[in-house]
């Protein structure tokens, strides 16, 4: 028991740490398949150091729920992280107080509450990309809701770590239609949902065209950091979901000795960096779309969960 | 999945989701060009049940079979669209349709639905898992395939939605006529790129006649109400 | 040997067509090949009637009762055709380079039309129907005017939409035959000794499909919209023999599998089959009286009688299968009469509109009595031979009991009589414009009519008796038995 609690914290700890580095890994690569030389893959630390040691500017026009925000941000990856397989293969201690859906909805709060943050500052471009951002959010819902409830229904259950037994068992369960067409779903998914290209361009500066990266505009110092560092652990937490439940759940440490939960560490950083490589050749290769076509690239996210669904019925996977 | 599916067979059912996902994928796609890459990629997709069947049935049929898809539908047919088509009618970005895109995959969805329904009382009859998953996914292929050609209104997409169903049609029948001997198939084959050929020129006269093969605009043949004089 | 020589006769016509020393003779040698066919195809027949069936290669090529039947059609609507085509073509000038390339065509037609009914495997009608169609769009395209490409171009994307459809139906079809534990290679008679074996649902499924599939091709509503126009637009010796037996020749295949369906009594077809035969007559009825062009009227009374035909079929009864054979046989050789007078008709008066022909009686004698007759004919008047085959048809369905199907039919025929005749008589009465300079009727397109139009008469009053055992053996094979 307590044992596991440690892993716990030590799996905590493990995203806390690593996530910047995720996000300086693509931006790395993502300089490099265009032919720059790119920034240093420990940028964001140093980033995230300089923004702790600055002052922090509140404008007297905000209220507690700009300067609540940040700390939102920062805790509610976290929380999420207790949920979900990200070193172990079995359940720790934690890991029943809630489920995907729980998970779901933890990253929704703190999405909720940076939208409302942006409005709050009366900032022109805080409320445009708050209303953008929500519309992605709108139309990536029932995607999320299917996703689940797809999973969940092939694997009779919505904790992730029993749903991550489910498709290791055999290669023929692996392979079968429904999870091929989940994969691609959440990751159209995932694409929405950390405002990657072909949603949002993370690395662009023009704020009339910003989705997400509008909410982070106001903070200075520390709120800053926080809101950088939060949304650098969302969408590492996006990424082992999407890793260690669902396209690839091995390497991840199968007994409780320590030994093997540490050597279950660079096995999931390697997992990571191949999935940062899939990442990045998928956003050189597409263009951002217009506002208005999101719509249809999530349309066909939810076709294709509505038949991952389809397929699991009728065909009794 | 049943633990008993050998693994050609897995991957068989892998490849008629994929097939199911690349019908979707022509339905939603905007672009002449798009359209054709998916049309090739779901030949392709073809071409490898056909070949993951034969393997498990020993067929020789059915690699010939996937042969001549990959030597006719991924390399043939693309080339001579390429070659007889005009520049811009290949090139097109915006395809004339009739409903947009959202609606579109909805209704292909549905459709999917229904040949699943369709077929449902013949699931009883067979315990094959090969033909439980190839013969919903084919008709459904035929349907989709159908109805991206109804709701298109150019040349090029209507001629890749009748080479979907062609793809659907097959992608059923290797499942359920393996035995068939080959002949049928080899004409039937040849058949669809002869009358592609043919087509295509004449999209080419349509062109060049009337100035676009936008099927909307041929309006000239209809019936207007005569007068009782 | 004779069916075999019957079916690569218009082979032969297609190739020497093609060779360039040969170009300038293409017509001659297209009718003296096809003419020669259709006397090969009665001696088929009547070995047919001696011996009920007529093997050319075992399981590859056989003729049955309604095979022969079929075969007796096509050659003899295609080699009037092709005679009447002579002058037609050349009368209609600026492709006189070209015409050895539509005789080359036509012959390729001819030969996809006459060996579906020769062949024995029903994958391989499937693909001789696809043959067809191909062979069909380039003849329909070849006048090369811009409404001439839009009606081949619906034509093309609607039947050959078809095509995997049935394909799917064919080889479900072959699946079922498997499961239904045939054995043996997969003809149309070993189908039918296999039908009560073969799984219901299956057969049913496979059926649905083919119908669908091959429907299109037939014209039955509600996918009829490019019947109008291609046969509208085609030069009309090929409108004749497109509206005469190309039509056909898919609901023959259809027929074949209808009777196979309704020989295992799970799958209820016949009803369905009524509906949609009533159905397209209904829409062809109402449209023929709003037509504005006078090919196109006749191209509406193709899928009008296509629609009597499969009513009759789904009647299922002995004597409405007699009553369909022999509707098909007196739809053909009347509506190919009818479009070699639209011919004349257009190639003397020259506009297609109906509204600008008046008084085709005083123009030209000979045009307005054939028009006013083959009118007549088609519409179903006695003492013609269409009335007839109608009448048996209604007769048959009330001994059935199917009498609501019956009163709708007989309704619509009659709404349909007053369509054609209310055009047709405005276009042979009345005074003609005098302004109007016509070219004389071209001698043999002349010759053509006056050869169509014996039978019509014949048959109306006469039918001889091997054509009579032949159709007897044509129904009972709908039937079956």
């Amino acid at each position: 028991m307590r044992q596991t609690i440690v892993y716990n914290i030590f799996q905590i700890l493990f995203v806390l740490a690593f996530a910047p580095l995720y996000s300086g890994v693509l931006s790395r690569f993502k300089e490099l398949v265009q032919s720059k030389r790119g920034p240093s893959i420990f940028q964001p630390y140093r980033d995230l150091w300089k923004l702790f040691h600055k002052d922090q500017i509140l404008s007297s026009e905000t209220t507690w729920i700009f300067r609540i925000t940040p700390y939102l941000v920062f805790i509610m990856p976290i929380f999420v992280t207790i949920l979900i397989p990200v070193l172990t293969d079995y359940p720790l201690v934690f890991a029943f107080m809630g489920d995907m859906l729980a998970a779901g909805f933890f990253l929704g709060l703190a999405g909720f509450f940076a939208a409302l943050a942006a409005v709050d500052t009366g900032n022109p471009y805080g409320p445009m990309g708050a209303s953008r951002t929500r519309m992605v959010g709108f139309l990536a819902e029932p995607v999320f809701m299917i996703v689940f409830f797809t999973v969940s229904f092939v694997a009779q259950s919505t904790i992730p770590y029993i749903v991550q037994q489910k498709w290791i068992a055999s290669p023929a369960a692996f392979f079968s239609p429904a999870h091929v067409l989940l994969l691609i779903a959440f990751l159209m998914l995932i694409l929405a949902e950390g405002g990657r290209i072909p949603v949002d361009n993370p690395t662009g500066h023009f704020e009339l065209a910003m989705i997400d990266e509008s909410k982070g505009l106001e903070f200075s110092g520390r709120g800053a950091a926080l809101m950088k560092w939060g949304g650098q652990m969302k969408f590492l937490v996006l990424a082992c979901i999407f890793l260690n439940v669902l396209l690839a759940p091995w390497g991840l440490a199968q007994s409780r000795d320590i030994v093997h939960v540490l050597a279950a560490v660079p096995l999931i950083l390697i997992k990571i960096l191949l999935f940062a490589i899939l990442l990045v050749s998928i956003e050189s290769s597409l263009a951002k779309l217009r506002l208005f076509r999101i719509s249809e690239f999530l349309g066909a996210a939810f076709i294709t969960s509505v038949t991952a669904m389809i397929v699991s019925i009728f065909f009794a996977s | 999945m049943s633990a008993q599916m050998s693994v050609p067979e897995a991957l068989n059912t892998l490849s008629a989701g994929l097939v199911l996902i690349s019908a979707f994928a022509m339905v939603a796609t905007r672009q002449v060009q798009g359209v054709v890459r998916f049309f090739i990629i779901q030949s392709l997709l073809l071409a490898a049940s056909c070949f993951l069947l034969g393997y498990s049935q020993n067929s020789f049929h059915l690699y010939a079979l996937g042969a001549i898809t990959i030597v006719a539908k991924v390399i043939a047919i693309p080339w001579v669209l390429k070659r007889t088509l005009a520049r811009e009618l290949y090139e097109r970005r915006e395809i004339d349709q009739a409903f947009n895109i959202p609606a579109s995959l909805l209704l292909a969805l549905f459709l999917a639905i229904v040949s699943v329904l369709l077929v449902s009382p013949i699931m009883s009859i067979t315990p094959d898992p090969v033909i439980r998953i190839n013969l919903p996914i084919g008709l459904a292929g035929v349907l989709i395939g159908a109805f991206s050609l109804m709701a298109r209104r150019e040349a090029v997409p209507q001629l890749i939605g009748i080479l979907a169903m062609e793809n659907g049609a097959f992608f059923a029948g290797i499942a359920i006529a393996a035995e068939l001997p080959l002949i049928a198939e080899l004409t039937v084959a040849f058949n669809v790129i002869l009358i592609t050929v043919i087509i295509g020129l004449l999209a080419r006269n349509i062109k060049e006649t009337i100035g676009t093969t936008e099927a909307g605009a041929l309006t000239e043949l209809k019936e207007e109400p005569v007068s009782w004089r | 040997m004779a069916l075999i020589a019957v079916v690569v006769l218009p082979l032969l016509a297609a190739f020497l067509c093609w060779i360039p020393v040969l170009r300038r003779a293409a017509w001659i040698i297209s009718v003296v090949c096809l003419c020669s066919d259709f006397v090969l195809a009665l001696f088929v027949s009547r070995q047919v009637v001696r011996n009920l069936i007529f093997v050319g290669v075992r399981g590859w090529l056989e003729a049955d009762g309604l095979s022969a039947l079929m075969l007796l059609l096509v050659s003899f609507v295609c080699a009037l055709a092709v005679f009447f085509a002579g002058d037609y073509m050349r009368h209609n000038g600026n492709h006189s380079h070209r015409l050895w390339w539509f005789y080359c065509n036509y012959n390729l037609l001819a030969f996809a039309l006459i060996i579906v009914p020769a062949l024995a495997d029903p994958n391989l009608v499937w693909v001789g129907v696809e043959l067809v169609t191909l062979f069909a769009i380039l003849l329909v395209a070849f006048e090369g005017t811009a409404s001439a490409l839009e009606a081949a171009w619906k034509y093309s994307v609607l039947t050959i939409m078809g095509a995997p459809i049935s394909l799917l139906g064919f080889l479900v079809l072959f699946w079922s035959y498997h499961s239904g534990g045939g054995t043996g290679p997969e003809t149309w008679s070993s189908l039918t000794l296999a039908a009560h074996s073969m799984p219901p649902s299956l057969l049913r499924l496979a059926f649905l499909l083919v119908f669908v599939g091959f429907g299109t091709k037939v014209g039955l509503a509600p996918m009829h919209t490019w019947l109008p126009d291609a046969h509208s637009q085609a030069p009309s010796p090929v409108c004749a023999v497109l509206s005469g037996v190309k039509t056909s020749i898919p609901l023959y295949a259809i027929l074949r599998l209808l009777s196979i369906v309704l020989l295992s009594p799970e799958a209820r077809m016949g009803r369905w089959m009524i509906v949609i035969g009533l159905l397209s007559v209904a829409i062809a009825a109402f449209l023929l009286l709003q037509v504005r062009e006078y090919k196109r009227m006749f191209a509406y009374s193709t899928v009008e009688h296509m629609g009597i035909i499969l009513t009759a079929a789904g009647l299922a009864t002995q004597a409405s299968d007699f009553g369909a054979v022999s509707q098909m046989l007196n739809h053909s050789i009347t509506k190919s009469l009818c479009f070699y007078v639209a011919g004349t008709v257009l190639v003397t008066m020259e506009t297609r509109e109906i509204k600008s022909i008046r008084g085709l009686l005083r123009v030209s004698p000979f045009m307005g009595a054939t028009l006013l007759l083959c009118a007549l004919a088609i519409a179903g008047a006695p003492p013609f031979p269409i009335f007839l085959s109608e009448y048996s048809i209604l007769s048959a369905g009330i001994r059935g009991g199917h009498n609501l199907a019956v009163a709708i039919l007989a309704c619509l025929i009659v709404l349909a009589f007053i369509g054609i005749m209310l055009q047709v008589n405005r276009m042979v009465f009345g005074r003609p414009e005098l302004t109007h300079e016509e070219a004389p009727v071209p001698l043999t397109c002349r010759i053509a009519v006056i050869v169509a139009v014996l039978p019509v008469i014949a048959l109306g009053v006469y039918i001889p008796s091997p054509l009579h055992s032949l159709l007897q053996l044509a129904a009972r094979q709908l039937g079956g038995r």
